[in-house]
């Protein structure tokens, strides 16, 4: 085994903990990571050593993900209807106001770079309804464009939106609850 | 002249395609005004932000 190979190979851990939080199912994440790992030992030459291995080969490992998306597509779409109730109308009072008012979630950037917000905000996307989850991952991690998720998963984009927006409110949910509650009763 | 919930929805399809620009113009009206709702738009930048932070940190760190 050379060294190159080795290195990939030693990666193997890593890109599992990444393709498993982006699909959610364990034999599928082995597939793209396995292929990945082909791929990349099949054109060592395309590693130009300018970027960190492990960043090359997230690159490749992102789209072996979409591959496993779309072969996959009818078990990971369910319909709109069945991922979960929809959170918006139970925040609005008939009139359209509030029921609660948003909370103080304070200087962003004493969350966004903490490591343990990150453990919550995963924690909080491995609890979203599958479709959801799928959507806010394609979405916000594969950086993939709204049409391409549509045409990947097969749903239309209005679909798309619905699913988006209940996963950015459970989100919201969740991260309330798990994170500035504490945060607030830590301080008072 | 938005309610609270007409302006969440629209900030909620904000995130993810670009609005009318007459929904556009509303809902900065309303968001002006609206002290929840100015707070519902940091709560959406902060998910946003930390989203995109703990992505590039799983890139690249350990």
């Amino acid at each position: 085994m050379t060294d190159f190979a080795r290195q990939v190979e030693g990666l193997r851990p890593h890109l599992m903990r990444f393709a498993r939080a982006q699909l959610r199912n364990d034999a599928w994440a082995e597939d793209a990571v396995s292929e990945c790992l082909l791929a990349a030992l099949e054109r060592p030459q395309s590693f130009s050593g300018q970027s960190q291995l492990k960043t090359w080969l997230i690159g490749i490992l992102k789209h072996k993900l979409v591959d496993q998306l779309r072969r996959n597509t009818r078990e990971a779409t369910v319909l709109v209807g069945e991922d979960g109730e929809d959170l918006f109308d139970d925040l609005f009072q008939a009139d359209g106001h509030w029921r609660e008012a948003p909370r103080d979630w304070g200087d962003p950037d004493a969350a966004c770079c903490q490591k343990q917000f990150f453990e919550v905000l995963q924690l909080c996307c491995e609890h979203l309804p599958p479709t959801q989850a799928r959507v806010f991952m394609m979405r916000e991690w594969l950086e993939l464009e709204s049409d391409e998720i549509c045409r990947e998963l097969a749903i239309t984009s209005a679909n798309l939106w619905v699913l988006l927006h209940r996963a950015r409110l459970r989100l919201r949910d969740c991260l309330q609850l798990r994170w500035f509650d504490k945060a607030e009763a830590a301080a008072s | 002249t938005l309610t609270c919930r007409e302006a969440a929805r629209l900030l909620l399809e904000d995130e993810d395609h670009e609005l009318p620009t007459a929904e556009r113009l509303a809902l900065q009206v309303h968001v002006k005004i609206c002290f929840a709702c100015q707070r519902f738009v940091s709560q959406l930048n902060l998910m946003r932000r930390a989203t995109r932070a703990w992505r590039k940190h799983s890139e690249t760190a350990d």
